[in-house]
């Protein structure tokens, strides 16, 4: 073998090294810790993933995210997450060169910032109790891996996505915010007739609802007498007349075991 | 001596076919340019239709009327990503249109079918801060100049849409790029830089509209020694941004181009770049053979929001307390609404127009009168408007007729956080962002407004349920055509803003409005939405 070749297939290692490395991503942030990383992260943050995943990462329409180290992921497969966004749901991919590796990166910063341990409490609830008081009282309006009704969010990865707590306070309390696509609505038509749903769509002339019995369906504004927006949520308070407190706990424990659904079918 | 008669015969049947259609010289010339939108609607020429960009066509055959018998003539497709945000240019009934990504084209006005395509090899590794768009054509001789993505500006053939010359601006690498129409002044081509989200120093070109050879260059962040430099503290200037991205008016008695300059960089932390920050957040009147600066007015002195002061200046002369002004009149997005004195740049007028909650006022001095509170810092501070402002780069409309001032408004609020950046050339350099308060909260909406510009006041307002981000376009006819953020097309009575007619386009008009133009002796309505071009007639 030549100097020549020698040297040829130095370059060559060295080139296809280089490579490797630049698409590589670290499996460990490189900005954990840095204080300058996690307030450009905090900004970062608060721009691009707060609206969805709370100013306090506890979720609003997007999952609660301050556990996401505690129930095991890696920082390099949260970055992939970020750079790819998730499939079939509402999270996008953040792509290059609009946020750049280091953006992704200091968000993370920021967010472990945020995270919290793994509950130390041990689970409370019977989730085979729970799964049946679902389907008693909550099926009607929230799908769970496949069924159910179409009124309320699909819950089959609620588990995943919200924290016991918030669980509860949507349950015993209501919820104060309508999340986008449920926001409660009467269309009074031309008739005198009130269609109650939820509301899918809207403009200055139109509106799309899904009424009561999931039927969908748009109206021009100026052919019906009224479009009333709620003032309340679509989902009904259960206080502790309707869901004493040991079922309470099992409707949680359910609620928690929903970590996400594959609706491939398997032969 | 009959096969020269036929042939003889057959050119004098040409010329008179040639006659009768009319056909305009085969150069643009200079006075067509400067004529604006002649009555009979055979051209549109500029960016704002006219160098006042009044945006206001004297055509007269669609109605407030007959407005709802328009029907489409024919769709035209980019079949590509990225939306319109262009004005395009008409001429001998060619339409020339730049579309995103830089690509462009030459479609018959008749038909909606292409002529030619021109499509830029743009570089993967482009910076370009906030979409890959483009604003328009201009146009002079046989040449179209088009500015590019990647910080160039072109000359294409209006025949073949074929390169005539290709000038670099500035280095796209670090974060310069441009996506201004080009405007067309005796012999130059005006254009500017955009990239003040990336520390560049930002300038407005002038080129010479034959060779492509630079004739002058103003920077918008002065250097040392040279006055201004002292507004910025330390070495702040030299990643002050302040780019220009939206074409500016023309005073043809003054010789003055009036251009509005974007916001400071970075643009939040107020620590990195100490003093008022000329000429960020201003409208610069420049000569127009020199580039040398007669005037400026800083609307937002160190601006800490992104309030870029680039919204379109729209030139006019007022009856203001019995004597006639020379004005300029500006909608800006920090919520204030301007009408200045174009010889000096002074205030006449200053109103807000949108809910502004970080100045009381502007004072005798010309500046803001401000209110405590409202610099961002790390916890954040909520001010409105929000980072988008109170209006933006779409265009504002003037109807002479009537001395009325049309802008899309936006009534937003938004939580400002700040932190010190550190610049790395060619990656962003904001120190900051802003996070839009919820709608719970404080609710986003929006509305098109009609402005006296002799005192500020809203003569009327046609309400949107999200904020619009659509131009305007009004017509001696008095007609209003503009969209909302649903996608919907709009007409109003531009004297009442009643609502006249609507049509669900798909994709919302954003940064641009329609045009208008006469083809056979036929009124066409332009609309450019989304990727597509659609055209209109009365039928």
């Amino acid at each position: 073998m030549t100097w020549r070749t020698l040297s040829a297939v130095f370059v060559s290692w060295a080139l296809t090294w280089a490579a490797l490395s630049a698409q590589t991503i670290p499996n460990k942030n490189p900005y954990e810790g840095n204080p300058e990383a996690i307030l450009a992260g905090m900004g970062g943050y608060r721009v691009r993933c707060a609206d969805c995943h709370g100013t306090d990462g506890r979720g609003v329409r997007g999952p609660d995210i301050t556990q996401v180290w505690s129930t095991g992921r890696s920082d390099e497969g949260l970055f992939n997450t970020i750079r790819r966004g998730v499939p079939n749901s509402e999270m996008p991919a953040f792509a290059a060169p609009r946020a750049s590796d280091r953006d992704i990166w200091q968000m993370l910063a920021y967010l472990k910032t945020l995270a919290t341990p793994a509950p130390n409490e041990p689970p409370r609830g019977n989730a085979e109790n729970g799964a049946k008081l679902f389907r008693t009282m909550c099926v009607a309006c929230h799908k769970v891996n496949g069924t159910g009704g179409r009124l309320g969010p699909d819950l089959s990865r609620i588990g995943t996505a919200r924290s016991r707590e918030v669980l509860l306070a949507r349950i015993r309390r209501g919820s104060e915010d309508f999340r986008a696509g449920f926001e409660p609505v009467t269309v009074t038509t031309a008739d005198g007739a009130p269609i109650q749903g939820v509301k899918k769509n809207e403009d200055l002339f139109s509106v799309q609802i899904m009424d009561t019995r999931e039927r969908i369906q748009g109206y021009e504004k100026d052919k019906v007498k009224a479009v009333e927006n709620g003032k309340k949520s679509a989902m009904p308070v259960f206080g502790p007349d309707r869901l004493g407190d040991s079922d309470l706990d099992d409707l949680l424990r359910y609620l928690q075991t929903l970590r996400g659904f594959d609706p491939t079918v398997k032969q | 001596m009959m096969r020269i008669l036929h042939v003889f015969a057959v050119c004098v049947l040409l010329a008179a076919v040639t006659v009768a259609q009319q056909a305009p010289p085969a150069q643009v010339s200079i006075q067509e340019v400067a004529q604006g939108l002649p009555a009979d609607g055979s051209r549109w020429l500029t960016f704002g239709g006219n160098y006042e960009n009044h945006r206001h066509s004297p055509l007269t055959q669609i109605t407030p009327a007959n407005v709802s018998r328009l029907k489409q003539l024919w769709t035209f497709q980019t079949a590509t990503l990225g939306n319109f945000e262009t004005t395009s240019l008409l001429r001998d009934n060619v339409l020339y249109v730049t579309g995103p990504q830089n690509l462009a084209w030459a479609i018959d006005a008749r038909t909606g079918r292409q002529i030619w395509r021109y499509r830029r090899e743009l570089p993967p590794n482009l910076t370009a801060c906030c979409g890959l768009v483009n604003r328009g054509f201009g146009v002079l001789g046989d040449k179209l100049f088009m500015t590019t993505l990647d910080a160039h500006l072109i000359a294409l053939d209006m025949k073949t849409g074929a390169v005539v010359w290709d000038a670099t601006l500035a280095d796209y690498k670090v974060g310069h790029s441009s996506t201004i129409a080009p405007l067309v002044v005796k012999d130059k081509v005006i254009v500017g830089a955009a990239g003040g989200e990336y520390g560049i120093r930002a300038f407005i070109d002038a080129y010479d509209a034959a060779t492509g050879k630079r004739a002058w260059r103003f920077y918008t962040v002065p250097a040392p020694g040279e006055p201004g430099n002292n507004t910025w503290a330390g070495d702040s200037w030299k990643t002050g941004g302040a780019s220009v991205w939206v074409t500016g008016a023309y005073d043809v008695e003054q010789n003055l181009l009036l251009y509005g300059i974007g916001n400071p960089g970075p643009d939040y932390h107020s620590d990195s770049r100490k003093g008022d920050n000329l000429y960020s957040n201003s409208l610069v009147a420049l000569d127009v053979d020199t580039g040398k600066l007669k005037w400026h007015y800083q609307f937002t002195p160190h601006d800490v929001h992104d309030w870029d002061a680039t919204e379109v200046p729209i030139l006019a002369d007022l009856p203001i307390a019995g004597q006639t002004r020379k004005v300029v009149m500006f909608a800006n997005r920090n919520g204030f609404y301007y009408t200045l004195d174009r010889t000096n740049g002074k205030p006449i007028v200053a109103k807000p127009f949108v809910m502004t909650t970080w100045a009381k006022e502007i004072g005798a001095d010309g500046r803001p009168v401000l209110i405590p509170g409202h610099t961002p810092d790390e916890k954040g501070e909520v001010t409105c408007p929000d980072l988008v402002g109170g209006t933006n780069f779409w265009q504002p409309s003037f109807d002479p007729s009537t001395r009325t001032f049309f802008v899309n408004a936006r009534e937003v609020c938004m939580t400002f956080i700040a932190w010190k950046p550190t610049y790395t050339p060619g990656e962003r350099f904001t120190g900051g962002s802003g996070q839009r308060v919820r709608a719970s909260e404080s609710p986003a909406w929006g509305a098109l407004r009609a402005i006296d510009p002799v005192t500020g006041d809203r003569k009327w307002e046609f309400k949107f349920l999200s904020p619009s981000t659509s131009g305007i376009l009004t017509t001696a006819s008095g007609l209003l055509f503009s969209g909302d953020a649903d996608g919907n097309l709009i007409a109003l009575d531009s004297r009442s803003g009643a609502l006249l007619w609507r049509y669900q386009m798909g994709a919302p008009l954003h940064g641009t409005s329609p045009t208008t133009y006469v083809i056979d002796g036929r009124q066409h309505l332009l609309v450019p939405s989304g990727t597509t071009l659609t055209a209109w007639v009365i039928e």
